[in-house]
C-alpha cells in the first residue's frame, strides 16, 4: 500500500491551516523530498490530473513540506485542496527551481526580499531555513490580513505595504513604498509575485542602479 | 484509403489508440468538408464543446480536410492544430510540439516519471535515414516556461543512463552515420538530475568526442534543444576541440526583453544571454547559431518587440524559428488572455523575418568561394540538382543526378548565395574511411 502510494506520489496531510477566508497552509508529508530554500513541487488534489506550482513555505530542515495556497475562484485545483483535511492527500511531485540563494555567498550578502500576496511564500521559508540570513522583507498585500505569519519575521526586517485598508507598516502600494526608499545597491533583490509588480519593481531597481544581474525574479501566475 | 483511414494509420503508428466515444478520447480531430454549410457548422458546434471540456481533461484538437480560407482562419483560434492533408505525416510531430511523445503522457492515470520514461527509453530505436539518427538523451523539464506544457506533460528532467547513449553513439558511427542528434528537451541539463551520480553534459559530450576520434569516420554530432540557462563554456571548449562535435549551436532566446524574459518565466535575462552569446563567439569563431523566438506574447507591447527585433541585430543568426503565440493547452499562458491581435503578430514576424534574412544573406555571401564540407541529404526541388547541410547545418544544393551521393559527406564549393540557402558545385567527393 505505502509503494503504491509513493508510486503514485502521494503525500499524508499532517495539518491544513487557514490563514484568512481565502487562504491557507497545508502541510504535509516530505517523505524523501529534499529541496533547497526557494524551490516550487506541484501539487494537486488526490484524483485528478492537474497540479499546480507551489513555493515551499516551510524550512528546509522541518520534517514535513508546508505550502501557502491563495484559492482561486472558479479555479481548478485551489478549491478542491480548501476542502482537504488532514488524514487526506495530496499529490506531490519533487521539488525543483532555481530561485534560490547562492549557497556559497548567503550568509556575506544582503537580501532584499519583495512580494506580493502568497509570494511570501519562498521568502518566509528562505528566512525559517537560515536564522543568520540579513534580510529586509517587503511584502505588498491588498489589506494587512493578508500579512501571512508576519510575527515569524524579525519585526524591523518586514514591511507591510497594504494597499486597501490603512493598517499595514506603510498605507499605500509596494511599488510607491520602493520609490520612497534607499536600497543598498550591494544588495541581492529577489522579486516574487505577480507579474505587474515584478515589471514595475524591475523598473524602479533598475532607476535606482540595481545591476540586472542582482535581481531575480519569480513570477506567480 | 480514404482521408479518415490515412490519419487513423499515422495515428495508430504514432501510438495512440483508437476509442469508442468523443468523451474517452484525448486527442479529437475532424476532416472538415465545406461544401455544405450544416457541415461547418457541425464543426463549430463541436469544438466549441471541446474547448469547454480542456478545462476539465487534458484534449488536443486538430481539424484538417477541406476548408475554406475565412474558416481556416477562425479555426486557428479554436482548435490546437490545423493542417492539410499533405502535411499529415508531420501530425505525429505537431502533437509533439504539445509535449505530447506516446500515448501515456495523455493518460488521466497517473504514472511515475520513472515509469514513463523507462517505457520512453525503451522504445526500439526505428532509424527512418540510414545516414542521420536521432538519440534521446533527456527527457522532461524543470523550467516551466509559462508559454509551454512540457513540464506538465512530461515530468521533471530525467538524464538516460551515459552508457547506453555512448553505445548508441559507437553503434552509429561505426555503421557509418554521418548525423548524430542527442535529443532532449533541456538537453544541456543532462546530468543535473542525478546529483553528481552521471555525468555532466560537457562530461557526455567529451566522451562522444573521444568516440569521434577512435571510430576514425567522419560524422556530425548535434543536440537540441538547449535551454541558455544551463550553456556554459565549458561545453563550447568541448565542441571546439573535437571535429565529431557539429558546429552549431540552438540557442533559444524566445523574447530580446526583460519583461517578457519574466513573464515567460524564462529563468535567463538578457544580459545572461548575451554573455553566452559573446563566449560562444569567441570560442568557437566558426560556429552558426539558431534561435526560436516568440512573437506576440501575452501583453508584448511594441516597445518589447522592439527589443527583439534588436537583439535579432545583435546576435546575428543563421536561422531562427519565429513562432506567432498561440496558448498552448497546458501552459501556465493557457490562463491569460491571448492579447496581441493576430494582425499584430504578423506584423512582428514579418519583421523579425526581414531583421533575420540581413545578416543569413550576408553571411551566406561571405562563404561564396569557399570550399565546404556538406552531408548530400536529398534531391532538391530543382531538377538535376541534390541539396545537404553544411556541418553548419545551412542548406546548399548542387548540380548533380548521382543518387549515390545521398548520404555522403562530399566537399562544395559555394558558387551563390541566396537569404536562407546556398548554391555549390561539386568539388570532391569524400574517401570514406
Amino acid at each position: 500500500m505505502k509503494n503504491n502510494r509513493n508510486r503514485l506520489n502521494l503525500h499524508e496531510i499532517l495539518e491544513v491551516r487557514h490563514l484568512t477566508d481565502s487562504t491557507f497552509v497545508i502541510r504535509f508529508e516530505k517523505n524523501d523530498l529534499n529541496f533547497t530554500a526557494g524551490q516550487h513541487v506541484c501539487v494537486g488534489p488526490p484524483n485528478g490530473i492537474h497540479t499546480r506550482e507551489y513555493s515551499i513555505y516551510s524550512a528546509v530542515e522541518d520534517p514535513y513540506i508546508e505550502i501557502l495556497v491563495k484559492e482561486v475562484e472558479n479555479g481548478l485545483i485551489t478549491p478542491v485542496l480548501k476542502k482537504l483535511k488532514a488524514g487526506d492527500s495530496v499529490v506531490v511531485e519533487e521539488p525543483v527551481g532555481y530561485f534560490s540563494l547562492n549557497e556559497k555567498e548567503k550568509l556575506n550578502k544582503k537580501y532584499l526580499f519583495i512580494a506580493t500576496g502568497t509570494g511570501i511564500s519562498p521568502f518566509h521559508c528562505m528566512v525559517k531555513s537560515n536564522p543568520d540570513l540579513k534580510y529586509e522583507i517587503i511584502h505588498g498585500v491588498r489589506t494587512a490580513e493578508e500579512g501571512y505569519e508576519r510575527t515569524e519575521y524579525t519585526q524591523k526586517r518586514y514591511t507591510l505595504c497594504s494597499s486597501r485598508d490603512k493598517s499595514g507598516d506603510y498605507a499605500g502600494r509596494l511599488t510607491n513604498y520602493l520609490q520612497e526608499i534607499q536600497i543598498d545597491k550591494d544588495s541581492e533583490v529577489y522579486l516574487c509575485g505577480n507579474c505587474n509588480m515584478i515589471h514595475d519593481a524591475y523598473d524602479i531597481l533598475e532607476n535606482k542602479g540595481i545591476p540586472n544581474e542582482q535581481i531575480h525574479a519569480e513570477v506567480y501566475f | 484509403m480514404s482521408d479518415s483511414e490515412r490519419v487513423a494509420s499515422v495515428l495508430n503508428a504514432a501510438g495512440c489508440e483508437r476509442v469508442e466515444s468523443e468523451e474517452e478520447a484525448n486527442i479529437i480531430g475532424i476532416l472538415a468538408c465545406s461544401v455544405r454549410q450544416k457541415a461547418i457548422d457541425k464543426v463549430y458546434s463541436k469544438i466549441s464543446k471541446w474547448n469547454r471540456w480542456k478545462e476539465k481533461k487534458n484534449l488536443i484538437t486538430f481539424v484538417s480536410g477541406c476548408i475554406l480560407p475565412a474558416d481556416k482562419e477562425k479555426f486557428l483560434k479554436l482548435f490546437d492544430i490545423i493542417f492539410t492533408m499533405p502535411e499529415l505525416p508531420q501530425l505525429p510531430k505537431m502533437l509533439g510540439e504539445y509535449g505530447i511523445t506516446n500515448p501515456l503522457s495523455l493518460s488521466s492515470e497517473p504514472q511515475t516519471a520513472s515509469e514513463e520514461i523507462k517505457l520512453f527509453w525503451n522504445v526500439k530505436p526505428k532509424y527512418d535515414s540510414k545516414f542521420e539518427a536521432f538519440i534521446p538523451i533527456q527527457n522532461g523539464c524543470n523550467k516551466f516556461c509559462t508559454f509551454c506544457a512540457v513540464p506538465y506533460t512530461r515530468g521533471r528532467e530525467i538524464s538516460r543512463p551515459s552508457e547506453e547513449i555512448l553505445a548508441e553513439v559507437k553503434e552509429l558511427a561505426e555503421k557509418g552515420y554521418k548525423t548524430i542528434t542527442l535529443l532532449g528537451q533541456n538537453v544541456n541539463s543532462y546530468g543535473l538530475d542525478k546529483d553528481g551520480k552521471e555525468v555532466s553534459f560537457p562530461e557526455l559530450l567529451e566522451k562522444v568526442g573521444q568516440i569521434g576520434e577512435e571510430v576514425q569516420k567522419e560524422f556530425w554530432v548535434y543536440f537540441t534543444s538547449p535551454h541558455p540557462r544551463d550553456m556554459s563554456d565549458d561545453i563550447f571548449h568541448i565542441i571546439a576541440k573535437y571535429d565529431c562535435l557539429g558546429k552549431q549551436i540552438h540557442l533559444p532566446l524566445q523574447s530580446g526583453d526583460e519583461k517578457v524574459l519574466i513573464k515567460m518565466n524564462r529563468k535567463h535575462s538578457l544580459a545572461k544571454y548575451r554573455s553566452t552569446m559573446e563566449s560562444l563567439r569567441a570560442i568557437i569563431p566558426q560556429a552558426t547559431v539558431f534561435t526560436d523566438i516568440i512573437v506576440g506574447f501575452t501583453d508584448e507591447t511594441d516597445e518589447q518587440f522592439e527589443n527583439t527585433r534588436k537583439a535579432m541585430e545583435e546576435f546575428k543568426y543563421n536561422m531562427a524559428y519565429i513562432a506567432m503565440y498561440s496558448p498552448r493547452p497546458g501552459a501556465a499562458a493557457y490562463r491569460w488572455e491571448d492579447s496581441v491581435s493576430l494582425e499584430d503578430k504578423k506584423k512582428r514576424f514579418a519583421i523579425l523575418s526581414e531583421e533575420l534574412s540581413k545578416h543569413t544573406y550576408e553571411y551566406n555571401k561571405s562563404l561564396i568561394g569557399q570550399t565546404i564540407k556538406v552531408l548530400v541529404r536529398e534531391k532538391d526541388r530543382k531538377t538535376g540538382y541534390l541539396s545537404g547541410h553544411t556541418a553548419g547545418k545551412l542548406v546548399i544544393r548542387f548540380e548533380s543526378d548521382n543518387m549515390d551521393l545521398i548520404g555522403q559527406i562530399v566537399e562544395l564549393k559555394v558558387s551563390n548565395a541566396a537569404k536562407f540557402s546556398l548554391e555549390g558545385e561539386l568539388v570532391t567527393k569524400e574517401v570514406e574511411a
